[in-house]
C-alpha cells in the first residue's frame, strides 16, 4: 500500500517537471512500438466506424466513385417507425435477459464445482470450454438439425420415445420455441468462457479465508453466498458487461438456423441489419441501424459503471 | 475516476467495432477503370476472362470438360477462368465483389437479379454490342425480357427453366390412377384418397412466389395487370382471394403437406419416402437424382385450374460487369455461350433448356419427352415481375402467403395489404 502511493507520487511530479520537448522524444521512442497497431486500428477501426457514421446519414450507393445523397436522420426516424426493427429490438433485448444470467449462474456453479475437484481439473475444464472455441456456424447448423420439427429431429424423437410428449413439436415455426433454441445455443456456447473467468477469480481467494469460515462452523451454501459471491463481485462485473455487449452482438445463430422466421419474429438487430444492407442494398439505412446499436452499447456500459459500484478488493 | 470513463469508453468503442464490422465491408478505393482497351485490337497475348456461375455438379462437369476447351480451341487467345459459386450467399458476395471492384468479367446470374443489379449501376448493357441484334432474334422472348431495364438491356439469356408437378408412382397407384390428373379437382380427389398419417397429396415448397406462385396461378389468382404496373385489384381481386382461400382450405385439410411452412419432411424427401403423390420442379430434379427419380415418378404439366396450368419463368442470364478490364473478350465469351454448341450439349447431357430457338426446336432437343414437357408448361409460365424491386415484392408476397398460412391473416387482409406494399415498389422502380 505505502509503496503503491510513493510510486504514484514519484510518477505525478514527474509529470509535472517533464517538458513538451521530453514528451515529444518519448513519444517518438514508443511509435515504432505502437505504430504499426495504430496505422491497423485506424484503417480496420477507425475509419470504418467514421466512415459507417457518415454513411447512416446518406442514402448511400455502394458503387465505387457514385454520388451518395444526403438525407439527414431520415434513415433513424424510418427505424423508429419500422415495426419489423423494434420486434428486432425486443428479440436482441430478450436473448440478452434471458442469456446472460443463464450463463452466469451456470458458469458460476461449474467453476466452484470444478475448483472443488482434486483430480482431472484441466480435463473438466476442457471439456466444458470446448463449446467455446467451436465455431458459430458449426454448432447452429447442429442446433438446427437436432431441433429439427417432424418426429426425425433428434430432440423430437427422444421426447416422444420418453413419453413427455405425445406430438413432435415444430420448434423452428413458431416464435418461442424458436427463440428458445436460440437461447439455448447461445447459454450452452457461452458457460465455458464465464467458467474459465470465474475459476481465475476462485483461484485468487486465499484459503484461509475458506479455513476461518470453516472453523466458524461456515456450511459449504453459505461459504458459496457469504465468501464466494462477494469476493468475485468484480469479476462479476466484469463478466456482465462483457456479456451484455456479446449479446447486443447475437447474430450468426439467427442467420443460420431461423433467419427470422417466422414472419420475423426471431429476427435479432444484426441480422435485420445484415439483411437490410446485403439483400435489400439499403446500405445507409443498415448504417443507420448499426449507429442505434452501438449508442446503446455505450450508453449501458456507461449506465452499468454508474450502477453498479463496485469496491476493489484488498485482501 | 476520468481514467476510469476513458477506460470503459475504449471498451465501448471496441465493442461498437465488433458490432459494426457486419456493415463496414466496403473498400474506400474509388477506381474507376477504363473500358478503353475495347479499341486494342492488336493484343496476340492470351486474355484471361473470368467467368462466375452456379452451375450444378452435372452442368459444371460438361462447362470444364467440353464447353470451355471447345471455346478455347475455337478462340485461342482467351482463356476463361470458370469459378463455381455457391448460390447460397451469392448476391451478398456478388454486392461486396461490385463494392470493392474485384467483380468477374462475365457472370451467370439469376434472372430476378439482372434489373437490381442494372439499377445499382454495377452492368454494363450489351445492346450497343456488335451481334446483340442477332442474339435477340434468335432467344426466346420471355427469357430476353428479364434482361430489360428503363431502356436497354443488360444481358442476354443463357438458359431457361420452369416447374412442372411430378408425382410419385406407388401413390399415384394407391390414388387408382394410371396416368397423372389433369386437372386441379382430379388432383384434389386423388389427395383425398391417399390421405393418411405422413402422406399429403400436394407438396408445396415454401410460401415465396416460386414456391406457391403456380398453384395461386393456376387457381385462377394474379399478381399485377399485364404491364407489371400496379397489383391493387389484381392481387387483391375477388379471383386471387378465392384461390388463396382455396389453398388453405387444402392445407386445413390436411391435403397439402408441412414443407409449405418449412416443416418435414421437404419436398424430395417426401417424394422419395412416399410421403407426397405430387411436388413440383425445375429440370434439375432429373439431372441431379438420375435415372432413380425417372424410375420411380411421373412428370407431367401442372393440372388446370380456374386460371389454366401456370407455372413461373426462373434461368439465369449473362451479364457483363462494367469493372471488367476485357469487354471485348467477355462479349465473345457471351456470344459463344448462346450459341448452338455449349446450349445444345446442356440441354442433352443436363437436361438445362435452351434460350437459343435454333437449339430448343432442333430434333434432338425436343426429343427428350421430359425437356419436351418444360418447353411446354414455360409457352404460359408466369416471369416474375421484372422489376429492380423484385427482392422487396417477393418478400412481401412470401409475407403475406405466409401469414395467411400461420392463420395471422384472412386472405382478404393479407393480399390488400401486401397489393398496396408493391404498389409503391412499382412506382419505384
Amino acid at each position: 500500500m505505502l509503496s503503491q502511493s510513493i510510486l504514484e507520487n514519484k510518477s505525478k511530479n514527474n509529470k509535472k517537471n517533464s517538458h513538451f520537448k521530453q514528451k515529444f522524444k518519448e513519444w517518438f521512442e514508443v511509435l515504432p512500438f505502437i505504430g504499426l497497431g495504430l496505422v491497423l486500428l485506424s484503417v480496420f477501426v477507425v475509419y470504418p466506424q467514421i466512415k459507417n457514421i457518415y454513411m447512416a446519414f446518406t442514402n448511400y450507393n455502394i458503387m465505387p466513385g457514385q454520388p451518395s445523397e444526403f438525407v439527414g436522420f431520415a434513415n433513424f426516424m424510418r427505424a423508429f417507425h419500422s415495426e419489423k426493427f423494434w420486434l428486432a429490438f425486443r428479440n436482441t433485448v430478450l436473448y440478452g435477459v434471458v442469456t446472460v444470467p443463464g450463463q452466469m449462474a451456470i458458469g458460476l456453479i461449474v467453476a466452484v464445482l470444478i475448483n472443488n475437484v482434486i483430480k482431472g481439473k484441466n480435463l473438466y475444464k476442457v471439456m466444458i470450454y470446448i463449446p467455446v472455441i467451436t465455431s458459430w456456424i458449426v454448432v447452429s447448423l447442429i442446433f438446427k438439425y437436432l431441433f429439427t420439427d417432424g418426429k426425425e429431429g433428434l430432440i423430437n424423437y427422444a421426447l416422444l420415445k420418453l413419453h413427455l410428449i405425445s406430438n413432435p413439436i415444430s420448434w423452428l415455426q413458431n416464435t418461442w420455441t424458436a427463440n428458445f433454441v436460440i437461447w439455448v445455443l447461445g447459454i450452452w456456447k457461452g458457460i465455458g468462457w464465464v467458467m474459465v473467468i470465474y475459476l481465475a477469480a476462485l483461484q485468487g481467494i486465499p484459503n484461509e479465508l475458506y479455513e476461518a469460515a470453516e472453523v466458524d462452523g461456515a456450511n459449504p451454501v453459505q461459504t458459496f453466498f457469504k465468501i464466494i459471491i462477494p469476493l468475485i463481485k468484480p469479476t462479476t462485473f466484469f463478466i456482465l458487461i462483457n456479456l451484455i455487449i456479446g449479446a447486443f452482438g447475437v447474430f450468426i445463430q439467427v442467420m443460420m438456423i431461423t433467419n427470422g422466421a417466422p414472419l420475423g419474429t426471431t429476427d435479432v438487430l444484426l441480422n435485420y441489419m445484415y439483411n437490410r444492407a446485403f439483400s435489400d442494398f439499403e446500405f445507409g439505412y443498415a448504417s443507420a441501424i448499426s449507429v442505434i446499436i452501438g449508442i446503446v452499447i455505450m450508453a449501458i456500459t456507461l449506465l452499468q459503471k454508474r450502477l453498479l459500484k463496485y469496491d476493489e478488493f484488498n485482501y | 475516476m476520468s481514467k476510469k470513463v476513458i477506460s470503459v469508453l475504449v471498451a465501448a468503442i471496441l465493442a461498437l467495432t465488433f458490432v459494426m464490422a457486419g456493415c463496414s465491408s466496403n473498400s474506400g478505393t474509388k477506381k474507376t477503370t477504363d473500358n478503353s482497351s475495347v479499341n486494342d485490337t492488336q493484343k496476340v497475348e492470351p486474355v484471361t476472362i473470368e467467368f462466375w456461375h452456379t452451375f450444378s455438379d452435372t452442368e459444371d462437369k460438361i462447362l470444364n470438360e467440353q464447353i470451355i476447351p471447345d471455346f478455347e480451341q475455337k478462340y485461342p487467345n482467351i482463356k476463361v477462368k470458370a469459378t463455381r459459386m455457391p448460390y447460397d450467399g451469392l448476391k451478398q458476395q456478388v454486392i461486396s465483389a461490385v463494392a470493392g471492384n474485384a467483380t468477374p468479367d462475365v457472370m451467370r446470374m439469376d434472372i430476378i437479379w439482372v434489373p437490381e443489379f442494372a439499377k445499382l449501376g454495377a452492368l454494363q448493357p450489351v445492346d450497343n454490342l456488335e451481334g446483340f441484334d442477332a442474339i435477340k432474334e434468335k432467344a426466346f422472348k420471355g427469357p430476353m425480357e428479364t434482361n430489360y431495364f428503363n431502356g436497354h438491356y443488360y444481358g442476354i439469356p443463357q438458359d431457361t427453366n420452369t416447374k412442372i408437378a411430378i408425382y410419385n408412382k406407388t401413390l399415384l397407384q394407391q390414388a387408382g390412377l394410371t396416368e397423372p390428373p389433369k386437372t386441379f379437382d382430379e388432383l384434389v380427389a386423388a389427395a383425398e384418397k391417399i390421405k393418411g398419417k405422413d402422406r399429403w397429396g400436394i407438396a408445396i415448397s415454401g410460401t415465396g412466389p416460386w414456391g406457391i406462385a403456380p398453384y395461386f396461378l393456376s387457381l385462377g389468382g394474379k399478381v399485377t395487370d399485364d404491364k407489371y404496373t400496379k397489383a391493387t385489384g389484381y392481387l387483391n381481386s375477388p379471383e386471387s382471394v378465392a384461390a388463396l382461400q382455396k389453398l388453405i382450405d387444402l392445407y386445413n385439410e390436411k391435403l397439402i403437406g408441412p414443407c409449405i411452412l418449412g416443416g418435414q419432411p421437404d419436398t424430395w424427401g417426401g417424394m422419395k419416402g412416399n410421403n407426397y403423390l405430387m411436388i413440383d420442379d425445375g429440370p434439375w430434379f432429373y439431372s441431379i437424382q438420375g435415372d432413380a427419380a425417372k424410375q420411380s415418378t411421373v412428370p407431367a404439366l401442372f393440372p388446370q385450374g380456374p386460371g389454366g396450368s401456370i407455372s413461373v419463368v426462373g434461368g439465369e442470364d449473362l451479364v457483363l460487369f462494367k469493372t471488367t478490364k476485357h469487354p471485348k473478350e467477355a462479349w465473345i465469351f457471351m456470344q459463344y455461350m448462346f450459341s448452338e454448341t455449349p446450349q445444345k450439349l446442356l440441354a442433352q447431357q443436363a437436361g438445362l433448356i435452351p434460350t437459343n430457338m435454333d437449339v430448343a426446336n432442333s430434333s434432338d432437343v425436343s426429343g427428350d419427352p421430359i425437356i419436351s414437357l418444360y418447353v411446354q408448361q414455360l409457352k404460359t409460365a408466369w416471369p416474375r415481375t421484372p422489376s429492380p424491386n423484385w427482392g422487396k415484392i417477393d418478400e412481401t408476397l412470401n409475407q403475406a402467403f405466409e401469414k395467411v398460412f400461420r392463420g395471422k391473416a384472412t386472405p382478404q387482409q393479407a393480399l390488400d395489404e401486401a397489393a398496396k406494399q408493391i404498389d409503391e415498389f412499382l412506382q419505384n422502380n
